[in-house]
């Protein structure tokens, strides 16, 4: 008899035990909803990338020395360099130059190791297509530059975090004269100056 | 107690009553009263409908705004103010989407599953009182006959789950099946200590018992372990999160919605919504005091000094009573809501010991001490 009451009791204190936890996941549930959410509104509003953003690679045409390095450091040889050897200049003509953004994986390396400076990296990443092929971007695809989303009046263009100042998640509702977290690249090079 | 609320509903038998006034109007005009009646008849049913959809539409809404505020989400927003147009063109797209009978399934059974899961679900709202007299049938038996309509549904799930032809709707029909079978009994067994409390079944006579002082006088004071007893089991009854074993989409794909699509998938997803509601509702009436208000009107009535036969006070009355039993009843499914993105789905061995070996025992023990307090306390629980 004992025994059964020991158990019913057991029984009962696990029961108590179990609807605290559940109680305790609902207070945290609960409290979940007063968190505001930092939803950005994709088409109506947009993120401004970082300057360490790497989006599209940018091209300079008249820059390429059609060195293949950038073909070379790729990790899969992407890059597609056309060139032919002018015999009176006796220098490498460049005729065409392509990547395939649909196979790249902006790792950066080309960019990196490019001598002449001809890549760059851009903030465009809005590459949907109806078709794989029109990612293959051909050198005059490749040299235009992207539309600032700060210049699009369609959209509201919203902070990132690298821009928030220090402790601020939340890119709405952020006065303009906000500074980011960190001294600004003038600032740093005012200190230096000042040091020397 | 319970002569307490007969007195006060003879006192309130001249509230309002939208049936007799139509009914004299009528007659006024000429009408025989039979023919009177009969145009009366469709009238609170066709508004129970209305409000039953309007209601799931409003749940539905509800649904996506809270579970996006639980993952710190926005939720739908751009779909009419707020987004609440959102449900509408959920319904919209599932009328227009193509109706299909997989091959080799049995069509007469797939059509008439979620036919039978839908109509006892509407039919449950026949008991649902919002007021005095503002329930389609004061019937004596309300209650039960909620239990014995809502166990009909297993039927028509377990029909839909064997006749899709389809492994994961069979295996989700008969869990549906076994998950309402074991829930029904520890429903029953709570619903049966607030009865023996009200001495009655009907859903009137239940309110009314607990009505005269405040909130004091609920029976969730008064049945606690009943509350939480009725309260789990019918989030089993409704298949919501911690229970919704039968549509567990991570195992089963979606139960015995599987094959279904268009507008009998609308009608399981509508039946689902509205058994919630109705769920909630009814643990607003047994338990929370249905459309008695926390402060009691009449008290507040009397403090204004207005009389309390005046016809302004009873409209005032029943436009409080609605507010207060849908308020209940939204504060129920904002809790189940809470619940879904909290809890995780138990087991299928887990959810049936949790049934047998523990609402069962639990609620048996509650319904003998119903009994021993009735016994010991009459004044208090309804001797």
């Amino acid at each position: 008899m004992l025994k059964f009451l020991k158990q019913v009791g057991d029984y009962a204190k696990e029961t108590v035990q179990a609807a605290k936890y559940i109680g305790q996941g609902l207070s945290v549930t609960f409290d979940h909803m007063q968190r505001r959410p930092v939803t950005v509104q994709y088409p109506y509003e947009k993120l401004i990338p970082s300057e360490r953003f790497r989006g599209r690679i940018h091209f300079e045409f008249d820059k390429c020395i059609a060195c293949e390095v950038c073909v070379r450091v790729c990790p899969i040889n992407l890059p597609v360099v056309d060139w032919e050897m002018n015999k009176t200049t006796k220098k490498k003509q460049l005729k065409h130059y392509s990547i395939d953004f649909g196979v790249c994986i902006f790792c950066g390396n080309c960019v990196e190791y490019c001598p002449t400076n001809c890549l760059s990296m851009t903030e465009e990443y809005e590459l949907s297509t109806y078709d794989r092929h029109e990612l293959n971007y051909d050198s005059v695809a490749l040299g235009r530059l992207p539309y600032k989303v700060t210049d699009d009046p369609m959209v509201t263009p919203l902070r990132e975090l690298a821009y928030l100042p220090e402790g601020v998640t939340e890119p709405h509702g952020l006065p303009d004269n906000a500074q980011r977290a960190g001294l600004r690249p003038e600032e740093i090079l005012e200190q230096e100056q000042s040091k020397n | 107690m319970y002569t307490y609320g007969r007195k006060r509903r003879a006192e309130h038998m001249e509230g309002i009553d939208l049936q007799q006034t139509f009914i004299r109007s009528l007659t006024e005009l000429g009408i025989p009263s039979g023919a009177a009646k009969a145009i009366w008849m469709p009238l609170p049913m066709l508004l129970m409908i209305i409000g039953a959809t309007v209601g799931v539409l409003v749940t539905v809404w509800l649904e996506r705004k809270i579970s996006a505020a639980a993952q710190q989400r926005i939720g739908p927003e751009y779909i009419g103010p707020l987004g609440v147009l959102a449900p509408v063109a959920d319904g919209l797209k599932l009328i227009f989407k193509e109706d299909t009978v997989p091959a080799k399934s049995d069509p007469l059974l797939f059509t008439l599953g979620p036919v039978i899961v839908v109509i006892p679900v509407f039919l449950s709202y026949l008991i649902v009182p919002f007021g005095q007299n503002l329930v389609i049938t004061n019937v004596s038996m309300g209650v039960l006959l909620w239990i014995s309509l809502s166990s009909v549904v297993p039927i028509g799930l377990l029909m839909s789950g064997y006749a899709s032809n389809n492994k994961y709707s069979l295996l989700g029909g008969l869990r549906a099946a076994a998950q309402s079978i074991s829930y029904e009994i520890p429903l029953a067994l709570a619903v049966l200590a607030v009865a023996m409390m009200s001495n009655s079944l009907s859903t009137v006579d239940i309110v009314d018992q607990q009505s005269g002082y405040g909130i004091l006088g609920w029976n969730i004071w008064r049945q606690p372990i009943g509350f939480l007893i009725f309260w789990i089991a019918a989030l089993a009854e409704c298949e919501r999160i911690p229970f919704d074993l039968p549509e567990a989409e991570e195992e089963l794909v979606a139960g015995y919605q599987t094959e279904y699509s268009g507008m009998k998938f609308a009608l399981f997803y509508l039946g689902s919504y509205v058994n919630l509601v109705l769920s909630a509702l009814l643990v607003a009436v047994l338990y929370l005091g249905g459309w008695e208000s926390p402060i009691p009107t009449s008290l507040l009535a009397n403090l204004a000094g207005v009389s309390e036969t005046s016809a302004w006070l009873e409209i005032v009355d029943a436009a409080v009573g609605i507010t207060m039993t849908l308020l209940k009843a939204y504060f129920l499914v904002f809790i189940a809501i809470l619940l879904r993105w909290t809890v995780p789905r138990v087991r299928i061995d887990q959810l049936l010991d949790l049934g047998w070996k523990f609402l069962l025992p639990v609620s048996l023990v509650n319904l003998l001490l119903t009994a021993a307090l009735k016994i010991a306390f009459p004044v208090a629980f309804g001797g």
